[in-house]
């Protein structure tokens, strides 16, 4: 340790600070803030708490605050069980080495609809599965019980490329002179795959799952596209992004309320918060025993 | 030192990279906030925020020439947000400090909200107001009476039906709720088409489309709305129950898997010939009538033959100068001039199935439009029952009736227990309720 | 016999494979197709060719009369390359940094970058909006590209660290013995961390092309218009234009697949020639 490192560290890491504190971080700061006054006479006065008490024992905001953090567990849940097993297995697919030319093919036609718009997804959906005109005769996205599968669903068709491309990529990271071992071994592309390959890539699956979490509880574009800010029926696909947008800056029938916007955000935060830590906390152990 | 000053080309190609995007425009700025004056010659650029998106064309080849024309020096812009995001981007513009000189406001709590927030300009006093009645200008104004928007256009609700299957059925216009029902049956018994193009996944049309057009006949309108307003009268009143059942009536006449289809499905249900009737605003005349199909328009039926018809009139869009313009004179004379019987005449007959609220009398070239105005006659007239006070607080009253009015038709919810929820809902903040 | 396992095996992969590409192009191709019909023939027969009633190309008539597509296009390819190039430079400076440096607040840095993933930017829409008005860049496209810089540098400082931490560490001695400066030192380590680089690029660029809230808030006038900004005026109040908008929706998507074509084979290949191999 040196002063030229404190000199390099600097240097390098300002260009990103200047442009992350200014235009993202003190941005938010001061939206968080409101969370802690009540502005809505027109002065801002400092309230503590209050707008947080307010949130959970309110009998409405309580209830719709829990029934969405309830939807994006679910939300959440079916992008860790659906998406990134079949991205695995799509990246597996991709990699098996029984695939010449046609790889990039492939890849980029899995990949597609990752590209697209929400809107796009929204609308060809809606139209696949409409009662009147689509393939379908029951109103998935109008029963309660099937809604937010429906849409966690629309969700992992259109980001399932994301784990696959992760997973490509550490796939193909894998050493060849260990694949090679293994084929002189009589080793089956199955068992290669579960003995070889499957270890080497395992520890890509923590990351993916991370970045699951976070996305899908800062998620909002699709229920948005496709229901609105008050995403029915009777709340079921309300998830926390939606949450916030309505209580931050209302819908038709709400008032926009800057400070409850706020202190929801900040309970998203914390929610996000706490996990993400957990995760780079226990991630941070496992690399330091590594190193020694 | 190396690595430094190769670092600043870095950041300095970054840097070249962001730059290059911001090639200046040769056209001015055209947010409120950031334009200056113009100077003498030059002409004054206007911003006007909207959420009609669909109107784009209308205001750029019809109505905004026309007033360029006797106003060279001024330069208006018509700038549609889509209707979801058009509160929350006015009032982060405006709370930023820019967005449109001329701002569309929204009928009663939101826009009260907006002027407690000071987005207006007051404009107390200015001739232009003459040009309506108190009441007309009511649902744009704060507790003390002051005005901040000057009203553009009112929509009615009523039902389209098309004609053909009408006559091939042997089915009448009717009157009452008795005969609604009557015909609805007949033509379900039919087979052949759908009854009521009615999609519940869109909750806010079940109420604006549906109960508060067919309920004011039992709630009589403005003074069962009042009622409600000043605590004389609860939801849970009989008046109110009965319109609540009149609505839950039609669940039987529903296409199939209403739950999940949204408006324009409703709408293309209809105007593909595969429906009879559609419960719609006035603001869908173009649409339903596309391809030349052959629609008639009926009002809300009465309670018994004879009775008093009830009409729904919405207040619906005024538009108000945006405190923060920095071009507030011409930003007025653009306002007064959507006062004038040039702008009324074109405004309404360019844009089909939008009324009048000014005192002059307009006439209306679409028939289906003047079918509309023609409902009025006789009818008494109200407003959406929810959108006045009543939303101001949590939960709002609006977004309740949207929710329980959807778990009626989906869940079967009852006519009691839909209502006991608003009451409770309502007596949760409502002052003159508790 | 080995040999005919190895065909099977290569058939089920492409049989497979190829059900799931459908699965997901099909829809796509709905999308295409709906695009050259009428709105009666969209909803009417959804899954149909066009066929003489209702084929129209009045929907791509009217998003290139109505809109101004050309320039629409070019905003967006600006502020998504602009953002994309901003991040990945800065980010794989800062990521190098805050691996490579062991000084005692590095943890405290990067900690501080990771919180900006949990919070949804929209929430600081008023500030933002405040400083692009001190910046005299409201109405830019600078202001866009600083706001998606800055709002995607977070992640990918984080993606960039978990991979410049596996590069081993005596090829960077290596480098510095034979005199080689920080900057150099870094951009021997470059190609090792590219998978990184290629994931950031991907997940970097693709909420910038599709993102609606911004180019409304910070850049709404006709000149700095994106493609979905550009594409919502056929998304009435009531009333939708459907050509126009599946017209629309179908155009604004093909840069972004063209992109990712490009990105990909670029960093795919730097892959296969790189670690391990």
């Amino acid at each position: 340790m040196n002063r030229a490192h404190y000199r390099y560290f600097l240097v390098f890491t300002l260009p990103a600070l200047a442009v992350y504190v200014v235009f993202a971080a003190l941005p938010l700061v001061n939206s968080i803030w409101y969370s802690l006054y009540d502005t809505d006479s027109g002065v801002a006065r400092f309230v503590g708490l209050e707008n947080y008490v307010y949130l959970f024992t309110n009998p409405t905001t309580s209830e719709r605050f829990w029934n969405a953090l309830t939807n994006n567990l679910e939300f959440f849940a079916i992008h860790l069980l659906v998406e990134v097993p079949l991205g695995l297995l799509l990246a597996a697919l991709l990699t098996s080495g029984r695939l010449r030319r046609s790889t990039g093919l492939y890849r980029t036609l899995l990949f597609i609809p990752t590209t697209l718009s929400v809107v796009i997804v929204g609308f060809v959906w809606r139209l696949i599965i409409n009662p009147l005109w689509g393939l379908v005769d029951f109103p998935l996205l109008g029963d309660e019980r099937t809604a937010l599968p429906t849409i966690s669903l629309m969700s992992v068709w259109q980001y399932v490329g994301i784990p696959m491309i992760f997973l490509y990529a550490a796939l193909l990271a894998v050493p060849n002179d260990v694949l090679e071992a293994a084929r002189v071994e009589g080793s089956g592309a199955w068992s290669t795959f579960w003995r070889v390959k499957f270890p080497l890539i395992a520890p890509q699956f923590g990351l993916i799952a991370i970045l699951t979490y976070i996305w899908t509880f800062n998620g909002f574009d699709l229920v948005f596209a496709l229901n609105g800010s008050a995403p029915g029926p009777n709340y079921s696909t309300d998830i926390l992004g939606t949450l916030f947008y309505r209580t931050f800056f209302g819908s038709s029938g709400q008032l926009s309320d800057l400070d409850l916007g706020a202190t929801v955000a900040s309970v998203i935060f914390l929610i996000i918060l706490v996990v993400t830590a957990a995760y780079f906390g226990l991630l941070h152990r496992r690399l330091r025993s590594y190193e020694l | 030192m190396h690595a430094i000053r190769a670092s600043v080309a870095l950041v300095a190609v970054a840097a070249a990279v962001l730059t290059s995007a911001c090639a200046p425009s040769a056209t001015p700025v055209t947010t409120g906030g950031g334009t200056a004056p113009a100077a003498a010659g030059e002409k004054t650029v206007l911003t006007l925020g909207s959420w009609r998106t669909e109107d784009l064309a209308m205001w750029e080849d019809e109505i905004l020439p026309a007033f360029e024309k006797s106003h060279p020096d001024i330069d208006v812009k018509f700038a549609a947000t889509n209707t979801n995001e058009y509160n929350a981007a006015i009032q982060s513009q405006v709370d930023g400090g820019t967005g449109p000189d001329l701002i569309t406001c929204r009928p009663y709590d939101v826009n009260r909200s907006w002027i407690k927030k000071g987005y207006f300009e007051k404009l107390d006093g200015k001739p232009m107001l003459d040009s309506f009645e108190p009441l007309a200008l009511d649902p744009w104004s704060d507790d003390a009476g002051s005005r901040y928007c000057l009203p553009t256009a009112a929509v009615l609700a009523g039902f389209y039906y098309n004609k053909d299957i009408f006559a091939e059925l042997g089915l009448q216009v009717p009157t009452t709720q008795d005969e609604f029902l009557a015909v609805l049956k007949k033509i379900k018994d039919n087979g052949k088409y759908t009854p009521l193009a009615v999609g519940s996944s869109e909750s806010w049309q079940l109420a604006y489309n549906g109960l508060y057009s067919i309920g004011p006949v039992y709630w009589k309108g403005e003074e069962g709305r009042q009622g409600l307003i000043k605590g004389t009268k609860k939801v849970t009143d009989p008046e109110f129950q009965k319109a609540f059942d009149a609505f839950a009536a039609w669940k039987p006449y529903l296409p199939k898997g209403f739950e999940s289809l949204k408006y324009p499905d409703m709408t293309q249900l209809f105007t593909l010939g595969k429906a009879a009737i559609l419960p719609d605003g006035s603001w869908n005349i173009n649409q339903v009538a596309v391809d030349g199909l052959n629609v008639g328009v009926f009002g809300p039926p009465a309670d018994v033959a004879g009775g008093q018809r009830y009409l729904q009139e919405m207040p619906d869009m005024a538009i108000g100068i945006s405190a923060a313009s920095k071009n507030k004179a011409a930003a007025e004379e653009f306002l007064a001039w959507t006062a004038t019987p040039e702008f009324l005449e074109l405004y309404v007959n360019k844009l089909p199935g939008f009324f009048s609220m000014a005192k002059q009398p307009v006439t209306y070239t679409n028939p289906l439009a003047q079918a509309f105005a023609d409902l009025k006659n006789g009818a008494q007239l109200t407003p959406r029952l929810g959108l006045d006070r009543l939303s101001a607080g949590t939960p709002p009253f609006d977004d309740e009736v949207w929710r329980v009015l959807q778990l009626m038709l989906n869940e079967d919810l009852s006519t009691r227990q839909a209502t006991e929820e608003l009451q409770k809902g309502l007596a949760s903040w409502y002052t003159p309720q508790q | 016999m080995r040999n005919n396992r190895d065909r099977a095996g290569s058939l089920v992969t492409h049989a497979l494979l190829i059900f799931f590409a459908l699965l997901a192009v099909a829809p796509i191709l709905v999308i295409v197709v709906n695009s050259f019909k009428t709105t009666q023939g969209i909803f009417g027969q959804p899954f149909a060719l066009p066929n003489a009633d209702t084929f129209s190309l009045g929907g791509y008539e009217r998003v290139f009369t109505r809109g101004q597509f050309v320039t629409n296009y070019g905003n967006s390819l600006i502020v998504t390359v602009g953002a994309t190039v901003a991040t990945l430079v800065l980010a794989t400076l800062a990521a190098f940094a805050l691996t490579e440096y062991k000084v005692r607040f590095a943890p405290l840095v990067g900690g501080f970058f990771v919180l900006g993933i949990m919070l949804p930017i929209r929430l600081g829409t008023v500030p933002i909006i405040k400083t692009m008005i001190s910046w005299q860049l409201m109405d830019t496209l600078v202001a866009l590209i600083l706001v998606y810089t800055a709002m995607s540098l977070p992640l990918a400082i984080a993606l960039l660290m978990t991979y410049f931490k596996a590069v081993p560490g005596a090829i960077k001695e290596a480098a510095r013995i034979d005199g080689a400066g920080e900057l150099r030192t870094l951009s021997i380590t470059l190609p090792m961390v590219r998978p990184g680089l290629a994931a950031v690029a991907s997940v970097t660029m693709l909420p910038i092309w599709n993102d609606l809230w911004f180019p409304l808030i910070l850049a709404p006038s006709k000149e700095n218009q994106t493609v979905t900004l550009g594409v919502q005026q056929f998304v009435g109040q009531f009333l939708n234009d459907y050509p126009a908008l599946l017209g629309a929706l179908t155009l604004g998507a093909v840069p972004l697949i063209v992109l990712f074509v490009v990105f990909s084979r670029q960093f795919i290949q730097g892959l296969s020639a790189g670690i391990g191999k």
